[in-house]
């Protein structure tokens, strides 16, 4: 069903002098042909719900977002949802969707000669006006490279005509986008609600749309290259081929050169202007297959102030950002409306620090008893295994997942994970007694600091956990250790940190495996080869955009995907380009070098970053600064806006009355299915009306409604994305639907 | 878990848009379109309840479909004009709803009322004339053994009880399946069987027989591989046929309709 789109009167300039450039679809037996052929064919069929196919005779700009990565992944990025709704819902414009093809349908295009599609009108990649290209993970560079290539669009910016699309990259690996920017035309630095809106804008008072001339031929009303001038005076724009780069003889970073006046040298990042009050992304597009987070996506709170200090969304998407509870609802209530979704995920970094995540879960369970409210993604601590709870339907509890990233107190310190032993043991108890019998632990392994003593500790922590888990299930207790190599992101306090040499992390492996052996442990790891390539491509500089293509010439791509990534293409494709891998992951960077990413900020300062990077080293942990002390990160500086931090947090004055609300006993046969979440009393943050005594809606053993907590668990294959598309470091994340990352709780509320 | 008050046959027909999807995808796909619509469907009884949407034959992926039956069981009773409403709110792009029957709640299950199904297929590679003595020779066949695969099992089966019927048609204007003019095509129209005790026949298993008598190797076509699109290839990853016979190409297979037992002539 095709979306009626509303008339639309505030649509800037639309050009008079259409009809528009239309060229022609791909034939429905080519299409045909090519699906029958291939697996999976859903994937690229397109006629989805929600998706929206426009005139393109009548539309004057054509955007297509290409996502590097499968079908199944690409459509459950919350920011493509909502990109697709903001341009699609101007009437003059128009955006398609295309996802990487797999293998099998990549070689029929290549037999066929036929171009990679769209999936809404089926045209060629070639024929858009802009490709929005979400950039959320380094190994995905090269499927890029396949899509721009099957697609017909020259891989290299500077071999790009007026013929071509702009290739407009977004997404968290932008913060360093030179590895790639040769492939790029620009790229949009933070969150692109109005952004994309914006560069809309630009390129129709510019013409780079295409007009059908009198003769057939279409015609532009602008050059490239005065298009990309004009979108460099965007803010957040960066535009890579007006800046030159040039290197120190010691083969570092020295400087880049703005080579016009149009290129400003430095780039902020930026910021949806209404995300506490506005929704976009209410009409999310519904797949027709099966997908990696098959459900409706609410983001609650955007940022997350927790100062982690490996993870890059955590500064990436400051500052932190809460949708008020009402606005939350209302959408909810919206989004499950217009997709028909039976479960829909509050999502944000950390959705158990929602101020009004108790409320708004409840709230929209009792307006949708039918519904599952899930809650992916938390990283949680206090009163989160309640939560999840009170959600998640009793009888068949799969995984519960905790992240406590590091295995001793003195490296969670280093990495400003605030959690303690006995808080990680205390919340595995409560979720143990609540029914869950296997739990899943996120660790990672090669932190900056780190001795065997520390990884020898996540057995050490993980036992302790077992033992637990023996007390409530018996044998059937698991205790899944998932470890992962850590990768130093740019933009996070470690990114000078070198990362540990594939010897040292095999060792540590090595070791690890032989300290967790035995019957109620599981350990999983993932390969140190691909997180080198992930932290060089991160770390790196514009010589590696070489080194990509040649990887991708000999044959790499979908380097995410276990059955796919093959270290030696790449290790062959630095050997010939005469540049080392080793050099641009495992280097400890000197604190006052120039880096090749320092024109990009999202607004927290460099120096920031080094005095965060300097407290790491010394063991001083910094507290989350939403109801602690400002450390001064710059983000208010940078965007203008107004961190409004209180003093002490909403968890600390969530709690449950003496009597009446929930009955909990004492012991695990007392529970019963139909012990929900009792009536929290809620008294909001510092200024909010709540404080003054009111009480939140509650529920009562609702009854919540089917649905698979675990998520898509059975997938082996790692998901190393969160709900916006980035990489998360502890892959840990935006893994299986409701499975909590939680990281402490406290177990009064069950006295 | 919930009761049923009302039985609605529904009578839908599925285009390019929703072909390519597999059984289960449409399930799912029709579970959302009815929560879109807020019909309140009747859920199964067990540990984990299903609403009570029972396809009476499901559509191989890449089949289109213009005669399609399922019947949905309500909790609550809808007239037909309400139920009409709010499905075509929530169906989803690629379903056309033909026609709504309120039936008996207690009736028997659709599928085992199943007795045979219309396909219709546009043939590339072949002429009328050479397919029109094929079809003749099949028909007159009194048995067409056939191999059937289920994972790493073959077993072998007498396709000829299940083919009703088979001939050939003037070839389809309005298929569009032809943009290669030179090419020889015909369409082929066939009535299988669908029998509690021998199954039902596949319209891709008549296409490969047809094929063989023709001394030409049939090319997969959508919804000739595995039932969820897991198609069967080669070790080079290509499902084109190995040997040298020349090509017969399935394309645009539609089911033209399904048959119950009282519906259709002995």
């Amino acid at each position: 069903m095709i979306t009626i789109l509303p008339a639309d009167s505030t649509s800037a300039s639309p050009d008079p002098s259409g009809p528009y450039y239309a060229p022609s679809m791909l034939s429905p037996l080519a299409l045909e042909r090519a699906l029958s052929r291939v697996r999976k064919p859903g994937r690229y069929a397109g006629g989805e719900w929600n998706s929206v196919q426009k005139d393109w005779a009548s539309v004057a700009l054509k955007w297509c977002f290409a996502y590097p990565d499968l079908y199944e992944i690409g459509m459950s990025n919350l920011g493509l949802r909502i990109l697709y709704e903001v341009i699609n819902d101007r009437s003059d414009r128009l955006a398609e969707r295309c996802f990487a093809p797999d293998v099998d349908l990549q070689a029929q295009l290549r037999l066929a000669d036929l171009p990679l599609w769209s999936l809404e009108t089926r045209r060629a990649l070639r024929d858009f006006d802009v490709l929005g290209v979400s950039l959320g993970y380094e190994l995905t560079y090269t499927n890029l490279l396949d899509m721009l290539d099957l697609g017909g669009v020259p891989l290299l910016a500077e071999e790009r005509t007026d013929a071509d699309p702009l290739v407009i990259a977004g997404g968290s690996s932008v913060l360093n986008p030179e590895p790639i920017a040769d492939s790029l035309d620009a790229v949009l630095l933070g969150e692109g609600e109005d952004a994309v809106l914006e560069i809309s804008d630009a390129l129709q008072r510019m013409g780079w749309h295409r007009r059908l001339a009198a003769t057939g031929e279409w015609l532009r009303g602008v050059a490239r290259a005065d298009a990309l001038k004009a979108l460099a005076r965007i803010p957040g724009i960066y535009v890579p081929s007006l800046y030159r780069p040039h290197y120190g003889p010691d083969g570092t970073f020295a400087r880049l050169e703005s080579l016009v006046a149009d290129a400003p040298p430095q780039i902020n990042g930026r910021i949806a202007a209404d995300f506490e009050t506005n929704v976009r992304g209410i009409r999310q597009l519904v797949p027709n297959i099966a997908i990696v987070f098959d459900r409706a996506q609410l983001e609650v709170m955007r940022g997350c102030t927790r100062g982690c200090r490996f993870c890059q969304a955590g500064i990436y998407y400051r500052p932190l950002r809460e949708r008020a509870p009402d606005v939350a609802v209302a959408a909810a209530q919206s989004i499950l409306k217009a997709t028909g979704y039976e479960e829909i995920g509050l999502t944000s970094l950390s959705a158990a620090d929602y101020t009004y995540v108790n409320e708004v879960a409840t709230t929209i369970h009792r307006l949708h008893p039918q519904a599952t409210v899930s809650l992916p993604s938390t990283r949680v601590d206090a009163f989160t295994v309640d939560l999840v709870d009170a959600i998640v339907p009793g009888g068949r509890r799969g995984g519960f997942t905790f992240a406590p990233e590091a295995g001793s107190q003195r490296l969670r310190d280093i990495i400003n994970k605030g959690v303690s032993d006995e808080e990680i043991a205390r919340c595995a108890e409560l979720a143990f007694r609540r029914g869950w019998s296997a739990l899943k632990l996120y660790f990672m392994i090669g932190l900056p600091g780190e001795t065997m003593d520390d990884v020898l500790a996540i057995a050490d922590i993980c036992r302790r956990i077992l033992e637990v888990g023996r007390r409530y299930h018996g044998g059937k207790a698991q205790v899944k250790v998932n470890v992962s190599t850590f990768v130093p992101k740019v933009a996070t306090p470690f990114m000078w940190s070198g990362q540990d040499t594939t010897a040292e992390i095999e060792a540590k492996v090595a070791a690890l495996r032989k300290a967790t052996h035995g019957r109620g442990l599981d350990l999983r790891w993932s390969d140190p080869r691909s997180s080198i390539l992930e932290a060089a491509l991160g770390r790196g500089d514009r010589r590696l955009n070489a080194v990509v293509r040649r990887a991708w010439r000999n044959g790499a791509h979908f380097d995410a995907w276990h059955g796919h990534f093959d270290y030696e293409r790449w290790r062959a494709a630095f050997e010939a380009e005469g540049l080392d891998p080793a050099w641009y992951a495992q280097r400890d960077i000197p604190l006052d070098e120039p880096l090749p990413w320092d024109h990009l900020s999202c607004g927290v300062t460099r120096e920031f970053l080094a005095r965060d990077y300097e407290r790491a080293l010394s063991g001083k942990t910094t507290a989350d600064c939403h109801w602690g002390p400002c450390y001064n990160c710059g983000v208010p500086a940078a965007t203008g806006f107004e961190c409004q931090a209180g003093e002490q947090g909403p968890r600390a004055l969530l709690v449950r009355p003496e009597a009446g609300g929930i009955e909990q006993g004492g012991d695990a046969e007392a529970e019963t299915e139909t012990t929900k979440v009792g009536r929290w009393r809620y008294v909001g943050p510092p200024g909010d009306p709540r404080r003054h005594g009111s009480v939140v809606p509650s529920v009562d053993g609702g009854d919540a409604a089917a649905g698979d907590p675990s998520g898509p668990e059975g997938a082996t294959t790692t998901w190393p994305y969160d709900l916006m598309g980035t990489k998360v470091q502890s892959k840990s994340a935006g893994l299986s639907g409701l499975a909590s990352l939680v990281e402490a709780a406290g177990g009064e509320s069950t006295g | 878990m919930s009761e049923s008050k009302q039985r609605w046959r529904i009578v839908f027909a599925r285009d390019d848009d929703a072909r390519f999807l597999s059984h289960l995808d449409a399930i799912h796909l029709w579970e959302r379109a009815f929560r879109r619509g807020k019909i309140p469907v009747a859920m199964s009884e067990g540990f984990s309840p299903r609403p009570r949407l029972i396809f009476a034959a499901p559509l191989p992926l890449g089949m289109l479909a213009e005669h399609e039956l399922a019947d949905v069981f309500l909790a609550e009773r809808l007239t037909r004009l309400d139920l009409r409403e709010r499905l075509t709110d929530g169906m989803p792009r690629g379903y056309r709803l033909i026609d709504l029957r309120d039936e008996w709640v207690g009736g028997p299950a659709l599928a085992t009322r199943l007795v045979a199904a219309d396909y219709r297929m546009t043939l590339l590679g072949v002429a009328a004339d050479p397919l029109e003595g094929a079809t003749r020779r099949l028909m007159a066949a009194s048995s067409l053994r056939r191999e059937k695969r289920r994972e790493k099992k073959v077993t072998e089966y007498d396709l000829r009880p299940l083919l009703i019927d088979m001939e050939v048609r003037p070839s389809d204007p309005t298929a569009g399946a032809t943009d290669t003019p030179e090419t020889a095509a015909a369409v082929l129209w066939m009535r299988l069987r669908n029998s509690q005790d021998l199954g039902s026949g596949r319209a891709d298993e008549v296409v490969a027989a047809v094929a063989d008598e023709l001394g030409m190797a049939a090319i997969a076509a959508p919804g000739s591989g595995e039932s969820e699109g897991e198609q069967v290839t080669g070790p080079d990853g290509s499902t084109e046929p190995s040997n040298e016979r020349p090509a017969l190409e399935m394309v645009r297979p539609v089911r033209e309709r399904l048959w119950l037992v009282d519906e259709l002539a002995p």
